[in-house]
C-alpha cells in the first residue's frame, strides 16, 4: 500500500520531468522559433535573474496581494451572505432566482462596467476579483447552511442555545467542508481574475509583466512569468487543501 | 406533627401532583388530526412506557412533552404550566443517535455541547465529562468521533449528553429500536439503574411490548388515526428487574398477553 503510494509519486514526477525534456528538445531542435519559445533553461534563467535584479519578486507579491484581498473579501461576504440566506427557507426562495441570473454571468463581461465605475484602480481590481470570486463561496456555504441536519436544531433547541450559539456551534461547522470547497474553488478564481485585472488595468503584478514581455519579445522572461502563475496556483491550493485537513480532521476519522 | 412527618406528608402531596399533565390535547398538522383529546398524567418519579402500532402518534406525544410541539388545543403542563418551549430540565434522548450526535465533536466534546449550554465554567467541564462518560460505560471513549464508535455507544453518548443536563424528566423516543437484542438488554438495565437511582421521571416510547412491560411502572397503549388512550396497564413487578426473573414472571406474561391482544386489535 505504502510502496504503491511512492511508485505512484515517483511515477508523477517522472512523467513531469519528461514534459521539461520534450520542451528542451523542441527547443533545442528549434521546431519553434526561439523568439517565441525559449528552452526551460532559459526560462529558468530568466526566472533567476528575474528575482535577483529584483522587480519579478514584486511583481509576484503584487499579484498575491490582489488574489489574496480579493479572496478574502470574497469569503467574508459569501460566508456572511450564503449564511444568512441558507439559514432560511424564506430567504432562498426570494434571493434563489436572482442568484441563479447573476451566477453564470461572465466575470469578463462586468469588468468594463467596473472600469467605466471605478476607474483603471485597485479599488475596481478587489471589486472585480471579489465579485467573480464570490460565487463558489457562497454557493457552497448556501448549501452547508440548507443541507444542516434537522435533528441538530431539536438538540440545540432542547439544550436552549441562544441563536448565536447555534450557528457557531451547529450550522457552521455542519456547513465547513461545503464552505471550505467553495474557497478552494474560488482560490483558482481569484488568481485568473488577478492576472486579467492587471493585463487590462496595467496594475503592478505577474499579468503586467507577462503582457510587457509577449510585446517586447523577450520569451523567456514571458514564460518565466507563466510558470510563476503556476506555482502560485499550485502552491496556494496545497496550502488550503493543508489547512481544510486541519479543520476536517473529523472527516478522515470517519472513513 | 413532627417536622419529619410533615415533611415526608409534603414529599407525598408533591408526588400525587403530576410532573407532566396532557389536558384533552389536540395536535393537528397539516390537516391531519395526529392526537386527539389525550388525557395523561405522568407522576413524579415514574416510568411510563407508551406503546402502539406505527402512525398512532407516541412520537408526537412525545415531542409535545418537550415542547418541540404545541398542542392545537388543550394543553400540555410542566409542574402545571403549559409546555411552550423545550425545558432545560427535561431532556430528550432521540432514536436517530447517529443524526443527533455532533460528528464533528469527540464524545468528550459532544457531552460538552450540554455543559456550555447550561454554561458550566471550562475548567469544571472535564470531570463532569469524565463523571458521565463513566456513569454510561463509556470510559477511556473521550477522544473517539461518534462516526468510530458502534451503535450501542453512540447510544450510551446521547444519553450521557441528556443527563448533562440534569434533568428531572427523561424522554426517550424509542431509544433502542436501531440496536441488536443483547445491546437493547444491557441498555435497558442501565437505563432502569441511573433513572432509579436519581428517581428521575422517564417516558420511554417503544413499539416493543416487552421492553416496555419491562421498563415500565405503567404502559400506555395508543389507538392510531387519531392518537388516543386504548389501554393503560399498571405494571406491577417487582424491582429492580431481572432480565430473566421479570420475564418470566407470571404477571408479566399476563400483561404482555394483554398487551399483545390490544395491538392485535388495533391493527385491523
Amino acid at each position: 500500500m505504502k510502496r504503491a503510494a511512492i511508485l505512484w509519486r515517483v511515477a508523477s514526477v517522472l512523467v513531469a520531468g519528461s514534459f521539461i525534456a520534450a520542451w528542451q528538445l523542441v527547443a533545442d531542435l528549434r521546431l519553434v522559433s526561439p523568439v517565441f519559445l525559449p528552452g526551460p533553461d532559459r526560462a529558468w534563467a530568466a526566472l533567476v535573474r528575474g528575482f535577483s535584479s529584483g522587480d519579478l519578486a514584486g511583481k509576484l507579491i503584487g499579484t498575491l496581494e490582489h488574489m489574496a484581498y480579493g479572496w478574502f473579501a470574497a469569503s467574508i461576504a459569501g460566508i456572511g451572505l450564503g449564511a444568512l440566506i441558507g439559514s432560511s427557507k424564506m430567504m432562498r426562495a426570494y434571493v434563489a432566482p436572482s442568484l441563479e441570473f447573476l451566477r453564470p454571468l461572465p466575470v469578463s463581461a462586468i469588468i468594463p462596467v467596473a472600469i467605466a465605475m471605478l476607474g483603471l484602480t485597485q479599488g475596481m481590481a478587489l471589486f472585480v476579483i471579489a465579485f467573480g470570486a464570490i460565487w463558489p463561496i457562497m454557493l457552497a456555504t448556501i448549501h452547508g447552511f440548507a443541507a444542516v441536519e434537522p435533528r441538530l436544531y431539536e438538540v440545540a433547541r432542547s439544550l436552549q442555545m441562544s441563536r448565536a450559539a447555534i450557528i457557531a456551534k451547529i450550522a457552521l461547522p455542519s456547513a465547513l467542508p461545503d464552505i471550505l470547497a467553495g474557497m478552494r474553488l474560488s482560490l483558482t478564481v481569484a488568481l485568473i481574475l488577478s492576472v486579467v485585472c492587471e493585463i487590462l488595468a496595467g496594475l503592478d503584478g505577474l499579468g503586467h509583466w507577462v503582457l510587457l514581455s509577449a510585446r517586447a519579445f523577450r520569451s523567456a522572461d514571458l514564460f518565466a512569468g507563466v510558470i510563476l502563475l503556476g506555482a502560485t496556483g499550485y502552491l496556494t491550493s496545497i496550502a488550503v487543501s493543508l489547512v481544510e485537513q486541519r479543520l476536517l480532521a473529523w472527516q478522515a476519522a470517519a472513513r | 406533627m413532627s417536622v419529619v412527618a410533615r415533611l415526608i406528608e409534603a414529599r407525598a402531596a408533591r408526588r400525587q401532583k403530576p410532573l407532566i399533565a396532557f389536558n384533552a390535547a389536540t395536535l393537528r398538522l397539516g390537516g391531519k388530526t395526529i392526537i386527539e383529546n389525550l388525557d395523561l398524567q405522568v407522576r413524579p418519579g415514574e416510568f411510563l412506557c407508551i406503546v402502539g402500532a406505527s402512525g398512532c402518534g407516541k412520537t408526537t406525544a412525545l415531542r409535545l412533552a418537550a415542547g418541540l410541539y404545541r398542542p392545537t388545543s388543550g394543553a400540555v403542563t410542566f409542574e402545571g404550566e403549559p409546555i411552550t418551549e423545550p425545558r432545560r430540565e427535561v431532556a430528550i434522548v432521540f432514536q436517530d443517535y447517529g443524526k443527533a450526535l455532533l460528528p464533528w465533536r469527540t464524545a468528550a466534546g459532544n457531552i460538552s455541547l450540554a455543559l456550555e449550554a447550561s454554561r458550566v465554567p471550562a475548567r469544571e467541564r472535564g470531570a463532569r465529562i469524565e463523571a458521565l462518560l463513566r456513569k454510561v460505560g463509556l470510559p477511556g471513549h473521550a477522544d473517539k468521533y461518534p462516526t468510530e464508535m458502534s451503535g450501542g455507544m453512540q447510544q450510551r453518548l446521547q444519553i450521557a449528553r441528556c443527563l448533562a443536563q440534569e434533568p428531572t424528566t427523561l424522554l426517550m423516543d424509542e431509544p433502542f429500536g436501531a440496536l441488536d437484542a443483547m445491546t437493547r438488554q444491557g441498555l435497558q438495565d442501565e437505563v432502569l439503574s441511573l433513572t432509579q437511582a436519581s428517581e428521575t421521571t422517564v417516558i420511554f416510547v417503544t413499539h416493543d411490548l416487552d421492553e416496555a412491560i419491562y421498563l415500565g411502572d405503567r404502559v400506555i397503549g395508543l389507538l392510531p388515526h387519531p392518537g388516543r388512550i386504548g389501554i393503560e396497564l399498571d405494571v406491577d413487578l417487582p424491582r429492580p428487574r431481572d432480565q430473566l426473573a421479570t420475564r418470566e414472571h407470571p404477571e408479566f406474561l399476563r400483561l404482555r398477553r394483554q398487551l399483545f391482544d390490544f395491538i392485535k386489535a388495533t391493527e385491523h
